[in-house]
């Protein structure tokens, strides 16, 4: 029972007399082709197609046929460099919160060029709600994709054209991400979304999924009892709430029923024999914060047990978690891994993807351009315009997210050639480029960042002098000056937020 | 996570200078011998083990060896009947509110004679809190046992010894209860106990357990989040605001977010995609009921997977639900047998124990008794003792409780049968064997029938007793006393037809029975019997001679007809005893008249004849039925027959008595009277031909999954191959349907005109129906 879906969750009110960037936001608007877009119960996330013009510096070899010996081209440079601009296609995804969303069609709508598109893929709970407004603003026809296809199909897409998709969260370790190497073969795995419900999906194959199981305990439960049980009323308050409390006010334990641990059975004495079990036969109050917490472990481990057994069931080993109650909130994964933990025993590990929160949109926008065959490519994300894991998480952050506005991208450019392993490798499985993880060996870390920096001066002179003969050079090579620069100090201060494995060099 | 065990709930306040009723709770206190008490969280179960008193009737053959001739004693009785003591086991078990538990303990304290008595073994969660109050009143050294292994030892202890302990709960059947037949093997099973969390356990053997999973969301989350949100404090009540919820006001369902089903997905747009998913986004209040419902299914639904989850996981189909958050209540049995059928579209029932909520005082009594091996032997209800189940629900309604003053209590009483108990060895398949062939509880009219035939018939029994102990003047006190207790069954059956499992002929006999048992009535026609079996001999040869004239094919038929002749001497059916009443003269001949002419109701004899003329049975096993004429003229020169025609004969008769049926130890004297007048019989006995064996019984019916070992041990070394089951009781009743995988005989004349118009005839008529299994179900 339930569902993956978010639903209408109330915008929230925004400001929404703001201007949009154009340079940083809906990039190569002006090229975009294709559209798709899903709104969830809280975010938007559009995904468009474009191609993009960039310069690329091309050698070719001089006409040396009519000369007769090697000798003879003495003094003469060996080959030509002559710079050209080529074209080459990319992939935007845009998040933004639904309360922007008449601002962002007003902002596409005034930059779009290209008539020739006439439809836009949707999905998601609210794109019902928002069809008409979508129509009129865009001119564009509202095509709706099954809402558990497109996520899927994202899914795979992020699987298997960006490394380090997927990872392991652990609270207490030296760094909370673990990235895991992407697997050569991704299927099948078990996507557990938790919505408003659960949905439990088994993918198979590409085109090969099923809702294997479900449960209408999941987000919303959070959420609706959440509010019922402490008057507050905003899902990211109630995560904050929960984050502070101690559950074993509310939760009877074993130890408060056979004063210590049931030996005989394997429970030790801190293990919570029933939630809420406290609250039955106590008068006495319940902070807001302890009652946070014993709902949020109760769902947690709850859904925790239901993805164990079925993974077990269906012999599967690999288990991605996604969905709002997931969506860049530390808190539930915390929870979450917990409870895999101790339900498999470690067998199996509670997996996380970089990019969740795009996988409905990835997934209607590949629906909308099968045509263009984009699985038989490889992708890659463009570091330069992606904006990483967490940079926005406008659920936790409401103040930060107010100050500067709250738009998450995610660049895809599609390269020139199908990229497969080398045959040659002993382990596909286990193959890791790097040698060593930045973000996990701090002392290299600091002293690779440093390095980088260092370097950066170098950098810049040097692409000035590739281009003497372009006055704009040195404008654009400060450009990259700032924006690498931004980029390492970023990755400085959130190592561990970063939005891949960090390597060297 | 989480656990079986209920945690301190908090005792109600009650009133607590009651009196207690010591003849009707607390029984033979006098004689307990063994303690077990099991405290929950609000509810105490104590268990001991006492011996009874029972009078019952001997028979016992005179000493004929100084006499020369069968004609010097015409005159005498054929048997002496003599009343004696016999002592039984008995377990019993009874359950009352916390509150009371002092009260009881000093009442216990009072009457406790047997000084032997040391230890009280004890378990459950609140053993703890009440150890030194226990061990201060009763002076015995509280022993604690571990909850889980009571709980388990308990449930597979009334699995395998009450028949109908696990039912299926279905809310808008004819029948809420659907009982289910005992399988013979119960493991392995699964056994889901939703105390304050919950506890699933696979259980493969009699000592190998364990605990394959739980959830902390139980009955406890049930409570506790529900007293949060309703501020309401008692989970009775809980329950009752649930059951008057709509829960899709606080559930956001399917078609809340779709607008209809999500088709691809198969998801109907009813289902519930989030409990509690609409308080999320809604201003508004939620009203307690709804919220209460709402939480209800959350936790009923969550459960249900699980176990569907666990039981998949580790190819369990039998799924038992017990705990605190089930005990008595209707409203979560039916979300959790609604939410087990969603989750495997039917695969997997939901079963419920009828005493699930004695399973840990019954555990820890078994532990406590091990030296006396209890499971080495079988036990059976005691309907007179045991109250039913759903008698008291003291979650349910308090108000009630509250009002009527009395001491709410509830009782189990078991007792130790003689003899182990095992199939039919010859059942085709005794997994699906029902030994009822109508149960009342699902068929209303026929329920209402047979309440009134059996209330009407009580005066007539009650006479009967009387007159069987003329001798005692206060036999009619005792008699008085009967009435008043079997006619509160009949009224208590009459609004609650599954008190005992499922209602049958069969269940209404037994409990009478059981009820003249318990006052000391042990065999109402003893001397009946004993008259009917005197005069009866006297006719034997004179039948066997005059059968013995006939030709080949007349032989055959006169048997069958003296066969049916002589069941109609029933003093069980009204309609006999009416007639034998008023014509005591009434005589074989007649009874022959009065049969219906063939083609019978239910008339196979020329398929029985055909098979006669084939080779002969290598051996019959004969479940015989009344006492005199129906034994003795009817029986046995039929048998008389099979044994010329070369086949072994095993008669099997009840162990002890029940109306007029004729008892084992009856059998065996008439038989040696027979021998001594007929070499054919005598032959047969000397040479082990005709076999005497008792079936385990004392009912007028007929269960063949419980049958005494013995005889089935006979059954399969004699290789037999033809069962003749006789009479109303046994092949009407029970066993009409019965499925065997070797040749059978049911023969039997109908008594009851009620019944005879259900089957589509008149009174006597006659049923006789001659089975062969198919070949293809032979081989299975």
């Amino acid at each position: 029972m339930a569902l993956s879906g978010g639903v209408d969750r109330g915008s929230h009110s925004m400001d929404k007399s703001i201007t949009l960037p154009p340079d940083e936001i809906f990039r190569n608007l002006e090229n975009a082709k294709r559209f798709a877009i899903d709104i969830g119960g809280s975010l938007t996330k559009l995904a468009y197609y474009s191609t993009v013009q960039h310069k690329v510096a091309k050698v070719r070899s001089f006409d040396h046929s009519t000369k007769v010996s090697v000798q003879e081209t003495d003094g003469d440079p060996l080959y030509e460099i002559s710079v050209q601009e080529e074209i080459t296609a990319r992939l935007h995804f845009i998040k933004f919160e639904n309360a922007y969303i008449e601002t962002c069609l007003d902002f596409i709508k005034d930059h779009l060029v290209n008539t020739e598109t006439k439809v836009i893929k949707a999905t998601g709970g609210g794109a019902h709600k928002f069809k008409d407004l979508i129509e009129k603003k865009l001119k564009l026809k509202v095509d709706k994709e099954d809402e558990m296809t497109c996520l899927i199909k994202g899914c795979n897409f992020v699987l298997k054209n960006i490394p380090h998709e997927a990872f392991v969260y652990a609270k207490h370790a030296d760094s909370e991400f673990r990235f895991q190497h992407t697997h050569p073969d991704i299927f099948p795995y078990l996507l557990i979304n938790i919505g408003s419900g659960v949905s439990i999906v088994k993918v198979e194959a590409e085109d090969k999924f099923e809702r294997i199981g479900g449960s209408s305990i999941g987000g919303g439960t959070f959420w609706g009892l959440g509010a019922l049980l402490t008057k507050t009323k905003r899902f990211d308050e109630l995560l904050q709430l929960a984050s502070k409390g101690q559950h074993t006010n509310v939760d009877m334990l074993v130890k408060d029923i056979y004063g210590g641990a049931y030996g005989s059975l394997g429970l030790t004495g801190d293990l919570i024999a029933s939630s809420f079990g406290k609250s039955a036969t106590t008068d006495k109050e319940f902070s807001k914060e302890d009652m946070a917490k014993s709902l949020l472990h109760m769902i947690s481990n709850d859904i925790g047990q239901l993805a164990c057994l079925y993974a077990k069931l269906h012999n599967l080993t690999r288990v991605y978690f996604g969905g709002f109650f997931i969506r860049g909130h530390p808190v539930t994964m915390h929870t979450i891994t917990y409870s895999i933990n101790f339900f498999t025993k470690g067998e199996v590990q509670a997996l996380f993807l970089r990019h969740e929160g795009y996988l409905g949109a990835i997934g209607a926008f590949l629906k909308g351009a099968e045509e263009d065959n984009p699985n038989q490519y490889s992708w890659g994300e463009n570091y330069a315009g992606s904006s990483g894991l967490m940079s926005v998480s406008p659920e936790l952050n409401p103040v930060q997210r107010a100050r500067s506005g709250t738009f998450d991208m995610l660049e895809m450019d599609r390269l020139e050639r199908q990229l497969v392993n080398l045959p040659l490798l002993q382990d596909p499985t286990s193959y890791i480029p790097d040698t060593v993880d930045l973000t996990e060996d701090v002392l290299a870390r600091e002293y690779w960042l440093y390095c980088f920096e260092e370097a950066l001066d170098g950098v810049v002179k040097r692409a000035i002098a590739s281009q003497k003969d372009q006055p704009k050079a040195v404008e654009r090579a400060e450009k990259f000056r700032q924006k690498y620069r931004h980029k390492l100090q970023t990755l400085r201060h959130q190592p561990l937020l970063s939005r891949r494995r960090m390597t060297w060099p | 996570m989480a656990l079986c065990g209920v945690a301190d709930t908090g005792s109600h306040s009650m009133d607590k200078s009651i009196t207690l009723p010591p003849d009707e709770i607390f029984r033979n206190l006098e004689n307990a011998k063994r303690f077990a008490i099991d405290i929950g969280g609000s509810l105490t179960k104590l268990a001991y083990y006492s011996t009874v008193q029972h009078k019952v009737a001997k028979v016992r053959s005179f000493d004929h060896s100084a006499k020369v001739s069968l004609q010097e004693t015409d005159g005498d009785p054929l048997y002496e009947i003599s009343v004696q003591e016999e002592i039984t086991a008995r377990l019993h078990f009874i359950k009352f509110e916390n509150a009371y538990i002092e009260t009881c303990l000093d009442f216990i304290k009072d009457h406790l004679v047997n000084t032997e008595t040391k230890v009280i073994k004890a378990t459950g969660g609140g053993a703890h809190k009440f150890k030194d109050l226990i061990e201060k009143k009763l002076k015995l050294k509280v022993d604690k046992e571990d909850e889980m292994t009571c709980l388990i030892k308990g449930c597979n202890f009334v699995l395998k010894n009450i028949p109908h302990e696990a039912f299926v709960y279905a809310k808008h059947a004819d029948s809420e209860f659907r009982f289910q037949h005992t399988h013979p093997d119960i493991f392995p099973y699964l056994l889901i106990n939703i105390g304050s969390g919950v506890s699933i356990v696979k259980v493969e053997a009699e000592d190998k357990f364990e605990r394959i999973g739980g959830s902390s969301i139980g009955g406890g989350t049930f409570w506790g989040l529900g007293a949060l949100l309703t501020k309401t404090k008692r989970f009775d009540e809980l329950l009752q605001l649930a059951s008057k919820g709509q829960h899709t006001n606080v559930d956001m369902l399917v078609k809340d977010i779709y607008g209809g089903a999500y088709g691809s997905l198969g998801l109907t747009g009813d289902l519930i995609a989030s409990s509690f998913g609409k308080s999320a986004t809604t201003d508004k209040e939620f009203s307690k009921e709804d919220m209460a419902k709402s939480l209800l299914h959350m936790i009923s639904n969550d459960i249900g997977q699980l176990a569907c989850l666990y039981a998949k996981l580790h190819n369990l189909t039998r799924v038992y639900f017990g705990g605190f958050f089930i005990r008595g209540h209707p409203v979560t049995m039916h979300t959790i047998t609604y939410s087990i059928n969603f989750f495997t579209k039917g695969e997997v029932q939901a079963l419920f124990l009828r005493h699930e909520g004695y399973l840990g005082a019954i555990g820890a009594f078994l532990k406590g008794a091990e030296e006396d091996n209890p499971n080495q032997y079988s036990w059976g209800e005691n309907y007179a003792g045991s109250s039913g189940l759903m008698s008291v629900s003291p979650e349910l309604n308090p108000i009630q409780r509250a009002r009527s003053g009395t001491f709410p209590f509830d009782m189990l009483e078991m007792d130790r049968l003689e003899r182990q108990l095992v199939n039919l060895p010859l059942l085709q398949d005794a997994t699906s064997y029902i030994p009822d062939t109508v149960d009342l509880t699902e068929d209303a009219l026929a329920r209402e029938y047979w309440l009134y035939c059996f209330e009407e018939a009580l005066d007539g029994v009650v006479k009967r007793a009387i007159a069987s102990q003329k001798d005692q003047p206060e036999a009619v006190e005792r008699a008085e006393k009967f009435r008043q207790k079997y006619r509160h069954k009949l009224q208590t059956l009459r609004h609650q037809p599954f008190a005992y499992g499922s209602l049958t002929v069969r269940s209404l006999l037994d409990t009478r029975e059981h009820c003249l048992n318990e006052f000391n009535f042990p065999d109402p026609y003893s001397k009946i019997k004993q008259k009917e079996n005197d005069m009866a001999l006297k006719y034997y040869l004179k039948v066997v001679k005059s059968v013995e004239e006939l030709s080949w094919e007349q032989r055959q038929f006169n048997l069958v007809k003296g066969l049916l002749a002589g069941n109609v001497f029933d003093w069980g059916a009204k309609a006999v005893s009416d007639v034998l009443e008023s014509d005591p003269e009434f005589g074989f001949e007649q009874a022959k008249q009065q049969l219906q002419e063939r083609p019978w109701l239910v008339d196979a004899y020329n398929q029985w004849i055909e098979r006669l003329k084939g080779p002969p049975h290598k051996c019959a096993l004969f479940f015989v039925d009344n006492s005199g004429i129906d034994i003795i003229l009817g029986v046995f020169p039929f048998i008389r027959e099979l044994l010329i025609r070369g086949t072994e004969v095993v008669l099997a008769s009840n162990s002890g008595p029940a109306l007029n049926d004729v008892t084992n130890s009856e059998l065996q004297i008439l038989t040696e009277r027979i021998a001594a007048m007929d070499p054919v019989i005598h032959a047969a006995l000397k040479e082990d031909r005709l076999a005497l064996v008792q079936n385990g019984s004392s009912s007028p019916c007929l269960d063949l999954s419980r049958l005494d070992k013995v005889l089935a041990t006979v059954v399969r070394e004699r290789g037999t191959d033809l069962v003749i089951i006789e009479g109303m009781g046994r092949a009407i009743h029970t066993n009409y349907y019965a499925m065997l995988s070797c040749e059978s005989l049911k023969l039997a004349v109908i008594k009851n005109s009620w019944l005879a118009d259900r089957l589509g005839g008149k009174i006597f008529s006659v049923v006789f129906k001659y089975e062969v299994p198919s070949k293809a179900q032979g081989q299975h």
